[in-house]
């Protein structure tokens, strides 16, 4: 080994003895080298940041909602999306005995809806609501909340693979502004925790935060505006932090705006994560006086363990609820890559979820990247062709150096020979500068394309992740580069003859 | 046993059209201890008999022993591996490496030994050769910055690193100056007195050829003369440090 290093350091001596010629020579190496560590730094970025940005648009998260509204749908047929769920093998409820027993009118077709909406449920009102109508179990047939605090936090703590739980209440909410009566906007209200941002990572704030977990437990009167919202109110690109709103004539204080980074959900109108306000589901049950979820969010750690993990949250509830094999689901779990369906997904990954409707339980986000990865082929076929052609224009440089380097040291070579070394003693110097020359300029290469990558990042934003692999392998790629590129002036070295090569001038 | 026995030795080149019988029949011995000088004009064949002594070159025909070992008609590895143990070259012009050290110079030969030598050992004995040319506070110099005389007694150390059975001298005083040169063949006739080391000196001029023992006279690739000579002698020069006979050189 000490021999061999001995060897290296000779070589890197006898290539520092041409200072201009080598550094030349090694800037190819060191270009083509720099553009095969960017290219796959870009590469892995794009897959990475498309791998996020799924996530982002919720494909590893549950949603459990209060209610069962598949009874409802199952007599008026329901969306296509809806069939798989639908389809669920459950008892034949609409048949059973006990079922039919209760007291609703038109059954089988049964309309239930959604309770009217209270607008204002601080309100007096002129009926009975629907808990007083139906009681809460039957309740859950329709929209009422069947959902605790306590099955959030029993899905929290007794299931594996989850990775963060929300629960929340929604209502309909009328804001008006507190300094401006006039100035109105009728939007979702979500009740939720301090936890919604981690689980919604496609989350950020232009200004102010969200929730705190202090202002939930204090059940606070403060508020975080959806970006929608926000626009509406106050304008585009004001900061409303600070500002207060009237909900149900309570002063709320504004205290964030939450919009959105990825391109697969945008903010509209309407579309119940950013035209939508959150205040702590604390404030909203001791305003509201209730006790119910309307819903659970949940994220597992793992995209492809979503169904199954929702299959869990079910048994789990039901247990919860005490619901027995023949009577239905008083919830309704939805993982979230069905709704991503046409709902704030760019259409190109819309058509990948939905082409693999069938199975899209086994799909996995890896699998949905590596089909987006196509689009960027043409981009990394360009530039996997720069950092081709710059290297092999680096290894001709290589080539050319080593190639002159034996018209001048034929002398040297002779000399050597003269002093016993074999033609393979000669041909290995060759080769081992060659590949001195190609690693030390792969490693100046491999440092200059990751810092190229990091500054790519900070500049352009683009998304580039340098791994220590591509570095390996390209400083790996240079030093074959090498000994390719050396083996015919090595060769052309061996086969001096050393008298010739003596009285060479 | 002669170190050196050629039996009419022939060596014929194609140049173009032209054959060119650069050696015609040369048959020699050279014991043990000798100091020979091989002289005659250029184009005489003391080169090409040079090479071929130096088992850098093959002859055409006739019979080479070296050390009782025939080498007239080996392979190229193996005329590298007998250059590499048994010979010592000193070339005109020093032909060190330029901008490498002295140690580095000196250990060249060690590096294309075989068993490999450990760096450490290679080191040592080429710092030793060094020290016995009186160049132990040169070590680290490059060719550029020693004088003349320096930098062939540092070829001369290289030549000995290998203890070779022979030192071939080809033109050694040709870039140097008249006092130099003295110096230089003093240090060859030390290396013979007081190690017996066998000395095949080439060279054109017939003062130079006078410090050996016996000189060969060659023309148009025959031997004119051999004969025995009385050595050329030097009074020691002051600043020439003597061979330290200690140090196994």
């Amino acid at each position: 080994m000490s021999v061999i290093w001995h060897l290296v350091i000779m070589a890197w001596h006898t290539l520092m003895r041409n200072k201009v010629q080598t550094l030349l020579a090694m800037l190819g190496v060191t270009v083509g080298v720099g553009a095969l560590v960017t290219s796959m730094a870009l590469g892995k970025g794009a897959q990475e940041a498309i791998k996020e940005q799924l996530l982002a648009a919720g494909a590893n998260m549950i949603v459990v909602n209060s209610g069962n509204y598949q009874v409802e749908r199952a007599g008026a047929g329901g969306s296509p999306a809806d069939h798989a769920a639908i389809s669920k093998p459950r008892s034949p409820i609409l048949q059973t005995a006990q079922w039919q027993s209760r007291p609703i009118p038109n059954f089988p077709n049964v309309k239930l809806y959604r309770t009217h909406f209270e607008d204002d449920p601080m309100a007096e009102h002129d009926h009975p609501i629907a808990s007083e109508r139906l009681g809460d179990a039957m309740a859950g047939l329709g929209a009422a909340a069947t959902l605790t605090l306590q099955d959030a936090q029993a899905i929290r703590e007794q299931l594996d693979g989850i990775e963060f739980v929300a629960s929340g209440v929604h209502e309909n909410a009328r804001l008006t502004l507190a300094d401006d009566e006039r100035k109105q906007w009728f939007t979702r209200l979500h009740g939720t925790e301090s936890q919604l941002p981690v689980i919604r990572s496609g989350w950020i704030f232009p200004y102010g935060r969200f929730l705190t977990a202090g202002q939930v437990r204090n059940a606070e009167q403060v508020m975080v505006l959806g970006k929608v919202v926000a626009d509406r109110l106050f304008g585009e690109n004001v900061n409303p932090v600070g500002q207060t709103l009237l909900l149900w004539n309570q002063e709320f204080e504004v205290i964030g705006v939450v919009g959105s980074r990825s391109w697969a959900s945008q903010p509209v109108a309407g579309d119940d994560q950013f035209d939508a306000v959150y205040i702590p589901v604390t404030t909203v049950h001791s305003l509201l006086n209730l006790s119910k979820l309307n819903t659970i969010t949940v994220t597992t750690s793992s995209a492809g363990e979503t169904s199954i993990i929702a299959k869990q949250i079910e048994e789990l509830l039901r247990v919860r609820h005490g619901i027995t094999e023949q009577m239905p689901d008083d919830f309704t779990v939805r993982t979230q890559s069905a709704q991503l369906l046409g709902k704030g997904l760019a259409p190109d990954v819309a058509r990948i979820v939905a082409g693999n409707l069938e199975s899209i339980e086994a799909l996995t986000i890896e699998q949905l990247a590596a089909s987006l990865q196509r689009a960027n082929s043409t981009m990394l076929a360009l530039l996997a062709g720069v950092a081709t052609v710059s290297l092999l224009v680096g290894g001709i440089g290589v080539m050319n150096l080593l190639l002159l380097s034996v018209t001048q040291r034929t002398r040297e070579v002779g000399l050597r020979m003269a002093m016993g070394a074999r033609s393979r003693d000669i041909a290995s110097q060759f080769v081992l500068e060659a590949i001195v020359l190609s690693v030390v300029g792969g490693l100046v290469g491999a440092t200059g394309g990751a810092l190229i990558s990091e500054t790519l990042e900070q500049l352009f934003a683009w998304s580039t992740e340098v791994s220590f692999l591509s570095m390996v392998v390209s400083i790996a790629v240079a030093a074959l580069l090498g000994v390719i590129a050396s083996v015919y002036p090595a060769h052309r070295a061996a086969q001096l003859n050393p008298i010739g090569a003596l009285h060479h001038e | 046993m002669s170190v050196i026995s050629l039996k009419d030795i022939k060596k014929i080149y194609q140049l173009g059209d032209n054959t060119v019988h650069a050696l015609r029949g040369v048959s020699l011995d050279i014991e043990e201890g000798e100091f020979v000088a091989i002289t005659g004009p250029s184009g005489s064949g003391k080169s090409t008999m040079m090479h071929i002594l130096g088992c850098l070159d093959s002859p055409s025909e006739g019979g080479y022993l070296l050390n009782g070992k025939d080498v007239s008609n080996l392979p190229r590895q193996e005329l590298a591996d007998i250059r590499n143990r048994q010979i010592g070259f000193v070339f005109q012009g020093f032909n060190l490496l330029p901008r490498t050290s002295a140690v580095e110079n000196v250990e060249l030969p060690l590096l294309y030994s075989r068993p490999v030598m450990a760096n450490t050992e290679r080191h040592d004995r080429a710092v030793a050769a060094l020290t016995a040319m009186g160049l132990a506070d040169r070590l680290d110099h490059h060719p550029s910055q020693l004088s003349g005389g320096q930098q062939q007694r540092v070829a001369i150390a290289r030549a000995l690193v290998n203890h070779p059975s022979l030192i071939l001298a080809d033109e050694p005083t040709g870039n140097l100056d008249s006092k130099t040169s003295i110096e230089v063949m003093r240090l060859l006739q030390e290396l013979r007195e007081k190690q017996g080391i066998t000395i095949v000196l080439i060279t054109h001029e017939p003062e130079i050829a006078a410090y050996g023992t016996r000189i060969i006279s060659v023309r148009d690739g025959v031997i004119i003369s051999d004969e025995k000579n009385e050595p050329r002698s030097v009074d020691p020069i002051e600043e020439l440090p003597p061979i330290a006979a200690a140090s196994g050189y």
